[in-house]
């Protein structure tokens, strides 16, 4: 067999492939012999007719395109292998010549991955941003932990202010007649939520428990139910009860009741640090991104639409995946978000396509700077995988073996080498 | 003299006869009213080579039913032919 590369334009390249005519021809006699296993010849046995007569009998091309089909396959793959290309398409076989005794020619067409311009990808620069938090963070959190850990109580006596929660029955009329949906009993109301229409919250600031108040409200035009939009109302209010939370002061009281620790500059100091933990994580993978997206953005490269395509589909399937854990599948998804395929798949392209630059480019540059992956390495992170799934390492091998996913997973390593590798040469 | 090819009709295409014209013998449906002489010449005439011996059989047609019909599928003589060694017929089972 042999192979002639032709390169058509930026990433399609034809391979001609010549198989032996011996080759063919044994190939042919044995798709001639199943045929002869299965077609029913008379005077004959099944499986004994001689070759020339199962020929008439099926046809030629029947014969041949049978023993094409069987011959495509391995030898394309012998053909990618020894041009060295890396084909990310199916290919588009046309066959030049198919004749009895002859070579068997054909040209596959096939879209291959590009060829990756890389600009500048070492000595990039790109400034880390400092991790810093703010005081005033580590104040909101401390506020966070009070609410939290606030008591409420119910008020006896005394006048309800904004913020607190007031239990109401309340029956609304519009000109002196009930309407629909105007009435409950017992309901909770955060004062100061907006949750009710507005004006009625401010009401009822002053309130006392056991008073009863007439409340007038405005209902806006654009209200969503329809009949009330725009309309004056009356609601006569009751109030059954008054809450209100009780925040703890902020002292080394609270510090004991709410952590381990004995103060609340202790506690300060240690939510400090966990903010300043997130934010140094937070600010290093921006960095590393930062630096990954310059080296990207350096390269050049044309990407076939195929790729696009392939990433595209990878990302509506992860979607679909996520839905499914919500319990919804794509469809009802679409319906709710109005959308379709199509348009969700055009919305995906671009995000596909920078993600298909970065691995190329990424890719480019690991066999440029001859980054790679030693079956040292390669263990090392099979065994601590291994551990996380509380598997055997041999055999979550075997599994990734099995599955073809070793190959991906080296991939998935030598990438954050790669980005590693990177982030030292940065500056 | 009657024509080489009223009197050969068709070769016989079977596994047997198939296997028979390895031994340089080929084997014809023939006219039941046709003799020896008359198969030799005929094949001599037709493929262009030289027959040592004919040996022939009439083949009784057989009994078919269809329903109550009865019928007889018609009677038929079938001649091997041995060639002179070194000549052959090509492509025998493709006639």
């Amino acid at each position: 067999m042999s192979v002639k590369v032709e390169k058509l334009e930026k990433n399609v390249v034809v391979l001609e492939v010549t198989v032996e005519g011996a080759k063919f021809a044994q190939e042919v006699n044995r798709v001639a012999k199943t045929f002869a296993n299965r077609v029913n010849i008379p005077g004959f046995r099944k499986g004994k007719a001689p070759r020339a007569l199962v020929e008439k009998h099926v046809g030629k091309e029947t014969l041949y395109n049978e023993a094409l089909d069987h011959l495509l396959g391995p030898t394309y793959a012998e053909a990618v292998k020894e041009s060295g290309i890396t084909p990310v398409d199916r290919p588009e076989v046309d066959v030049v010549q198919v004749e009895d005794g002859k070579e068997l020619i054909y040209k596959a067409k096939v879209t291959v991955t590009p060829e990756v311009e890389l600009g500048a990808y070492k000595g990039l620069q790109v400034e880390k941003e400092a991790a810093v938090v703010d005081e005033s963070a580590v104040e909101a959190e401390l506020k966070r932990r009070q609410d939290q850990y606030a008591k409420v109580i119910t008020l006896e006596g005394g006048k309800a202010e904004e913020g607190d929660t007031v239990n109401i029955d309340y029956e609304g009329f519009i000109g002196g007649v009930p309407f629909e949906g105007g009435k409950a009993e017992g309901h909770d109301l955060v004062l100061g939520s907006d949750s009710f229409v507005p004006g009625f919250e401010k009401q009822l600031v002053g309130a006392e428990t056991g008073q009863e108040i007439e409340v007038n409200v405005h209902f806006p035009e654009e209200y969503r139910s329809k009949e009330l939009a725009g309309k004056e109302a009356l609601f006569k209010v009751k109030v059954n009860n008054i809450k209100r939370k009780q925040v703890s002061p902020l002292d080394d009281e609270f510090a004991k009741d709410v952590s381990e620790f004995g103060s609340l500059d202790e506690l300060k100091a240690d939510i400090r640090r966990k903010l300043l933990e997130g934010e140094e994580r937070r600010v290093e993978t921006a960095y590393r991104n930062a630096i990954v997206a310059k080296a990207v953005e350096n390269a050049s490269v044309e990407i076939p639409d195929v790729m696009i395509q392939a990433q595209v589909d990878h990302m509506v399937e992860d979607l679909a995946h996520n839905l499914e854990y919500q319990g919804i599948n794509l469809e009802q998804y679409y319906q709710y978000s109005g959308s379709n395929e199509q348009e969700m798949r055009e919305r995906f392209r671009p995000q596909a396509a920078e993600n298909v630059k970065s691995e190329l480019t990424l890719e480019a540059i690991g066999k440029a700077e001859g980054i790679s992956i030693s079956d040292d390495e390669l263990n090392e992170k099979l065994v601590q995988l291994a551990e996380q799934y509380h598997q055997p390492a041999d055999a979550l091998r075997a599994n990734l073996e099995a599955n073809g996913g070793l190959e991906g997973f080296k991939a998935n390593l030598t990438m954050d080498k790669v980005v590693e590798f990177l982030v030292e040469n940065n500056a | 003299m009657r024509d080489a090819r009223d009197v050969l009709r068709r070769p016989v295409i079977s596994e047997k006869s198939v296997n028979l014209s390895a031994e340089n013998k080929y084997s014809f449906w023939v006219d039941p009213a046709a003799n020896k002489i008359e198969i030799k010449n005929a094949v001599e005439k037709m493929f262009k080579v030289g027959v040592t011996e004919v040996r022939t059989m009439n083949v009784k047609g057989r009994v078919k039913r269809v329903g109550r019909h009865s019928g007889r599928t018609p009677d038929r003589k079938k001649a091997v032919v041995t060639l002179r060694p070194g000549d052959a017929i090509e492509g025998f089972a493709g006639l």
